[in-house]
């Protein structure tokens, strides 16, 4: 991430006085940019010259940390506009918030709650990642309670939510040990949480009125030599918070130093449907932690499904599991239907086995995801890998017949596989689409 | 996008020259069609060495408001002469392309502020008062001078375009491979990067089998960032080269007749 020779030519004081031993600032400022000159050979750069150097070398999105411990989970570091340009690097981190208005057994009740909030997602686990402490009461010691009992019940980190610097303190007395995040610095008390914040040397959220007003808190913050941030560009409407969040990632990978942040955005919304809606919606668009209220499971399954899916590698192919795939139900005279992992390939076949109402099992072998044709060529998706996985997965012993269909772009493997396998192996259709008929005519004659 | 700009109205060329003593439109409107369906994206539109220094800036306009007639694409306003330049652009419907400055800092600091005056787009020719240099190197500083100066008098890089100058590969083969640097390099001076041009077919002056030259060239120069050319927009195969290589880079994305799609755009 150089930067260019007009972004240092800018920088640099035009003197053209020849005593770094170049010409022109001009040709000064290329030598720097292709890396033949230090800045230190200009005696007369300003300390604007020395940060462009430094965001030379910073990536445009700064790591944060968020807590200590098995839950602790990073945010930042992102490249991208678009997933598909290269991909999104750090999940969304998503906070469930509880009031301190509310009795300690609801919050006991709700934090329980969102400790249950624990999915199992092909094959993998996901969860939520933060409880939010909201001090809505505006009193600091009632602050202070709720942050330690949630902290007593739950092994997620914190985001402690105060505009009041002294309910802060006591609240951070209690969880400061643990790195909650410190929500919010804004321009009236940013000088009290930097202090804060440093002290437990834990992230900070700046929150603005508008984009310009946060550019220039995060700048006030940065002079005082604090970087742990955290961006909130104060907005809360759909519209202007997607607006906002891309204008910050897209000014972000320009270099623009105030806005290379992770975000935060809430998406606290009375209606659940709506909250989820809107949570998903920040997900796909840049946040870095998104605030809800709703710990139903049923309202947040689908903004953490959302969040694999956008923040899967899209360069790198989906793959299923290598098991046995049950369709409509089939019984001891099913087909069974050899196919790879790749995802796209399995729910093709799927897809159109369903399609032709024919009960099948589907046996897709263990290609590290790859489709059929591609698996062959590379040498995944042979007479070998196909009669370990039949065996393996014993798929044999679930029907009362000894046959197998294996694709037709892979005809040729047809007799070794019977040999190695045993099974009667029927060579199907080339393209999926024909299946339908080659269960009428091979399978129900 | 790859930008094709049609090099075909010309007062070199004979049919031209005549239509412009006979203020006769209609070859200047054939051209200008034939180059807008071959996937044309500016026309460049030159007065030629025979016209009269005193009445360039008159046939200059006629030109760009006779081909502006015909089809809807912007000109590429092809002279050293700023009167005719200027009279151009004062005709001219949308954004218009300067050609050119060089990195004299006389012409650049007359022609930029034309350029932002009436917000046309820019060539800037990678040589000055000493002439075409030979190595990368001194391409690229002479074009940091034009990005520097555009930037000055508040043009964007994106309505830059930076010629490396190309010269003919049987007299001057050493500039090839400079020339090709000198691309990659260019687009390194700025965020955005200032676009890229050739005038193509001086790669192959004088030599034989000049189509086989030209669009060898091209591809190769496309590999290196060149955004645009002044080319031939009717041989055929020099524009398939373009799609190819529009569509190997990533550009633009594939579909089995890409080659009709990107004369469409």
């Amino acid at each position: 991430m150089g930067l260019t020779g007009l972004e240092i030519f800018k920088q640099l004081p035009k003197k053209n006085c020849k005593e770094c031993g170049q010409p022109t600032c001009l040709a000064f400022a290329m030598q720097l940019a292709a890396g033949k000159a230090g800045l230190d050979a200009c005696p007369y750069v300003s300390d604007a010259a020395r940060e462009a150097l430094d965001s030379a070398s910073a990536p445009p999105v700064a790591l944060v940390k968020i807590g200590v411990g098995e839950k602790a989970f990073e945010l930042g570091n992102e490249t991208v506009m678009f997933r598909h340009d290269k991909r999104f690097e750090h999940p969304t981190g998503i906070a469930i918030q509880v009031s301190d208005n509310m009795s300690a057994d609801e919050v006991k009740a709700k934090v329980d709650k969102v400790n249950k909030l624990v999915f199992d997602r092909v094959g993998q686990v996901h969860e939520v990642n933060m409880v939010a402490v909201a001090n809505d009461s505006g009193d600091a010691a009632k602050f202070a309670d709720t942050v330690k009992l949630v902290q007593d019940n739950t092994a997620y980190p914190l985001l402690l939510t105060s505009g009041d610097a002294a309910a802060m303190e006591k609240a951070l007395e209690i969880a400061g040990v643990n790195k909650p995040v410190v929500n919010a610095a804004d321009a009236g008390n940013y000088e009290a949480m930097v202090a804060l914040a440093k002290k437990y040397e834990a992230p900070l959220v700046v929150k603005g009125s508008d984009l310009n007003s946060l550019a220039e808190t995060v700048e006030k913050i940065a002079a005082l030599g604090y970087k742990n941030l955290i961006l909130d560009s104060g907005a809360r409407e759909l519209s202007k918070v997607i607006a906002d969040q891309t204008q910050i990632r897209r000014q972000a990978l320009k270099l623009f130093r105030p806005f290379g942040y992770p975000t935060i955005a809430f998406a606290n919304n009375d209606d659940a449907v709506m909250e989820s809606l809107y949570a998903s919606t920040y997900v796909a668009k840049y946040a870095g932690i998104v605030v809800v209220n709703s710990a139903e499971p049923e309202h947040i399954l689908p903004v953490i499904t959302l969040r694999l899916n956008i923040y899967t590698d899209p360069q790198k192919p989906i793959a299923v599991e290598s098991k046995i795939y049950e369709i409509l139900d089939p019984g001891k005279d099913a087909p069974v239907l050899i196919t790879t992992n790749f995802s796209l390939s399995y729910f093709c076949i799927a897809g159109d086995t369903e399609a032709a109402r024919m009960p099948a099992y589907i046996v897709p072998v263990d290609t590290d995801g790859i489709s059929v044709l591609t698996a062959w060529a590379a040498g995944k998706f042979s007479p070998e890998s196909i009669a370990d996985t039949i065996k393996k997965l014993g798929i044999m012993d679930k029907v009362n017949h000894n046959k197998v269909i294996i694709p037709g772009g892979v005809a040729v493997l047809s007799g070794q596989t019977a040999e190695l396998t045993g099974c009667e192996v029927l060579v199907g259709p080339r393209e999926s689409a024909g299946i339908n008929s080659f269960f009428k005519q091979q399978w129900n004659q | 996008m790859f930008e094709i700009i049609g090099e075909r109205i010309n007062g070199l060329f004979y049919d031209i020259r005549d239509a412009i003593a006979n203020k006769d439109p209609k070859p200047v409107r054939d051209w200008a069609v034939k180059q807008a369906e071959a996937g044309a994206f500016w026309l460049d539109i030159n007065t030629g060495p025979v016209a009269k220094k005193s009445e360039q800036a008159e046939i200059m306009a006629w030109l760009v408001k006779t081909a502006q007639e015909a089809v809807d694409l912007p000109c590429c306003i092809d002279t050293t002469n700023w009167d005719a330049i200027e009279e151009g652009l004062k005709v001219h419907k949308g954004k218009a392309l300067i050609n050119s400055t060089t990195a004299e800092q006389a012409k650049m600091d007359a022609l930029f502020p034309m350029a932002a005056n009436y917000n046309a787009a820019i060539v800037g020719l990678a040589m000055n008062e000493k002439g075409v240099p030979k190595s990368a190197e001194d391409r690229t500083a002479l074009a940091m001078e034009l990005v520097a100066n555009a930037d000055a008098y508040g043009i964007s890089p994106v309505d830059l375009y930076i010629d490396p100058l190309v010269l003919p590969v049987n007299v001057a083969q050493e500039h090839g491979p400079e020339c090709l640097e000198a691309l990659r390099q260019v687009k390194l001076l700025s965020n955005p990067s200032p676009k890229t041009t050739v005038g193509l077919s001086n790669i192959s002056q004088k030599a034989p089998n000049r189509p086989l030259i030209n669009k060898t060239f091209l591809a190769m120069a496309m590999v290196c960032g060149l955004d645009s050319a002044v080319m031939d927009a009717c041989d055929d195969d020099l524009v398939d080269t373009a799609a190819t290589a529009t569509i190997i880079l990533n550009q633009s994305i594939y579909c089995d007749s890409y080659l009709k799609i990107f004369r469409q755009k």
